[in-house]
């Protein structure tokens, strides 16, 4: 965060700061276009903050704590998407005579929106001797692929009773079998072993069979983890993901910095940042009475609106899953390199060009 | 007749506010030409739209209304930058390049093979006379040392016309009389040369034709044998003496 902090600041100044002191007037004469001008000073910027994030990435890749670990593929269950399980709910909860007459009379969008963020914290209660089970697809023909390569599952339980009690359970999975055996954490990787066994297909079960139920929210607490690589791969997979958020920043710091003075720039970039930061903690944690409320909703929208432009750096960060030693998906990194240090530079960096040429 | 290397026609320029509401007229239907090989000066009291012309011509400013061409082409376009060589007013150098760097910089700019570049810039630091202070930090240079490196700069791409914009500001009579020979020698090998100053004497010395502007308008052009004996009493006729300024009355 402090890199991103750093990497805005220096941005904004990159063409604002030449425009202020009257330095750019003697690049703009010479035989080089506008966008070479934004583009040049983008590349330079994202490349200096590349470099610098190699140091805290050599450390990690040469710290013997993290340099023999492996990280693993994530998996997460094929459920209903939290829409469809909204709109399935949307008639019964509107027929529900404990809903609140504000939320009864509150727009359809509005209903829709909170009964979303209930499925999506929707907690699946499992009784003592009893099985949930969730799919995963394509579990059964990587298993058929990989026979000696052994799965885990993770769980976050969420139990209504002390965090010290006991979760106990078995975990199946095609032929796989673990136990459940947890003592202090809500978190939990059961490792599984290959079995004589053979469960369903795609399937993962697990079977509580401690004396108290258990709670997890299948959306976000249930998790088939399987073997990937090296750590070294997935830190230059999370450093490639990493080096991409700083060089967006950058882009967007010099396109604010092309059209606005440099503390004005540093302003509404620090602002942005922070909205688009702040703003999913803010529409997760505002209680459902108060959106009928005008002006909170329309503080909301603007909000959301936000949040659906730009997803928070902190969420894009890969640092969580590295610590998790989650895999960074290649195809992620990949994606995010080109969307973040190719395509979305590159736009911003014609607008810069434009606004330079408009500015002449 | 050849066309010429600068071409200003009908160009004004109104400067407006935030609400677009016009501010002031700096430019007003001026015309213009600029001839291969010639020394032109642009003159005129502090006000008189000098700069903002300037601008135009380079393409920094974008003019309300007529037309300008530079070598026939639009002062945007790459073609005709690569030709221009501009020393602004005041020398705006990185000050923490070094002035071999400098010039290096900007010969990466005009696009100067490494070699080519190399070359340029050691015999542009030998004609400025810095090359024993090539590799300091140009922060540290005293304006006129600064000035010569941002004349040197102006001319690392060897362009063909040079845009001087009051090129002997801050610079001591030594260093004056250098430039006003170097503008004189670099007309002698054909560069095309524009130049604004205030200085008059200066401008009597090294131009063959002027154009007076005042409140953005022509007031005169022409040759400066032509405009009478001395440049300096043709430009006060045509821009005012001062005589109207009460100073002297507020005083008594």
């Amino acid at each position: 965060m402090l890199l991103i902090v750093a990497v805005l600041a220096a941005a904004t100044g990159l063409i604002a700061s030449e425009r202020e002191s009257k330095r750019l007037q003697l690049t703009q004469v010479r035989p080089v276009s506008a966008f070479s001008i934004a583009w040049g000073k983008f590349l330079a910027l994202a490349t200096v903050a590349a470099a610098i994030l190699v140091l805290p990435c050599a450390t990690l890749l040469v710290s013997s704590e993290f340099s023999s670990r492996q990280c693993s593929h994530v998996y997460r269950p094929l459920l209903e998407s939290p829409k469809e399980e909204a709109l399935k709910m949307y008639d019964a909860y509107m027929a529900d005579p404990d809903t609140s007459p504000m939320v009864k009379k509150a727009h359809k969008s509005i209903v829709l929106r909170i009964l979303e963020q209930r499925a999506k914290d929707h907690y699946q209660t499992v009784q003592t001797n009893e099985t949930a089970s969730w799919t995963f697809p394509g579990f059964c023909d990587w298993s058929n692929d990989n026979p000696f390569v052994e799965p885990s599952a993770r769980f976050r339980f969420s139990n209504t009773f002390s965090m010290r009690d006991d979760v106990y359970g078995t975990v199946m999975a095609n032929s796989f079998f673990g136990i459940v055996s947890n003592i202090t954490q809500t978190a939990v990787t059961v490792p599984m072993r290959l079995c004589q066994l053979k469960w369903e297909h795609d399937v993962l079960s697990f079977r509580n069979m401690g004396d108290k139920p258990v709670m997890l929210r299948p959306r976000q607490d249930v998790e088939l983890l399987v073997p990937a690589d090296s750590f070294a791969w997935n830190l230059f997979r999370s450093y490639v993901v990493m080096a991409s958020i700083l060089a967006l920043i950058a882009a967007f710091g010099v396109f604010l910095g092309t059209g606005l003075s440099r503390p004005v720039a540093l302003f509404v970039g620090f602002v942005m940042l922070f909205v688009v930061e702040m703003g999913p903690s803010v529409v997760e944690q505002y209680p459902d009475s108060l959106e009928t409320d005008a002006i909170d909703r329309f503080g909301l929208s603007v909000v959301r609106a936000v949040g659906a432009c730009a997803k928070p750096p902190s969420a894009l960060s890969p640092l969580s899953a590295l610590a998790a030693d989650d895999c960074v998906e290649s195809k992620d990194a990949l994606g995010t390199f080109a969307a973040d240090f190719v395509l979305a530079p590159l736009v911003l960096s014609l607008l810069s060009a434009l606004i330079m040429r408009r500015k002449t | 007749m050849e066309e010429p290397i600068v071409k200003l026609e009908k160009v004004s320029k109104t400067f407006r506010d935030f609400w677009l509401r016009p501010t002031v007229e700096a430019v007003s239907g001026l015309d213009l030409e600029v001839r291969r090989g010639e020394v032109f000066g642009l003159l005129g009291p502090n006000g008189s739209g000098k700069s903002t012309t300037i601008k135009m011509m380079l393409g920094l400013l974008a003019p309300s209304s007529g037309k300008i061409s530079l070598f026939g082409l639009p002062p945007q376009a790459k073609a005709a930058r690569a030709k221009l060589g501009y020393l602004p007013e005041l020398s705006y150098l990185h000050p923490f390049l070094t002035a071999r760097e400098t010039l290096m910089y900007y010969a990466g700019l005009c696009n100067l093979p490494n070699k080519v570049a190399r070359e340029r810039t050691d015999q542009l630091l030998e004609m400025v006379k810095l090359s024993d202070v090539a590799t300091r930090a140009v922060g540290g240079f005293s304006k006129g040392m600064a000035r010569r490196v941002a004349l040197a700069s102006a001319l690392i791409g060897k362009p063909e016309l040079l845009v001087l914009d009051e090129p002997t500001s801050g610079l001591d009579p030594v260093s004056t009389k250098e430039v006003k020979t170097l503008v004189k020698a670099l007309a002698k090998k054909g560069m095309t040369v524009l130049t604004t100053s205030h200085l008059l004497a200066d401008s009597e010395d090294i131009c063959d034709r002027v154009m007076i502007l005042n409140h953005g308008k022509s007031a005169a052009e022409g040759k400066v044998s032509e405009l009478g004996e001395s440049l300096e009493e043709f430009f006060l006729a045509k821009v005012g003496s001062g005589d109207d300024f009460a100073l002297a009355d507020f005083l008594a």
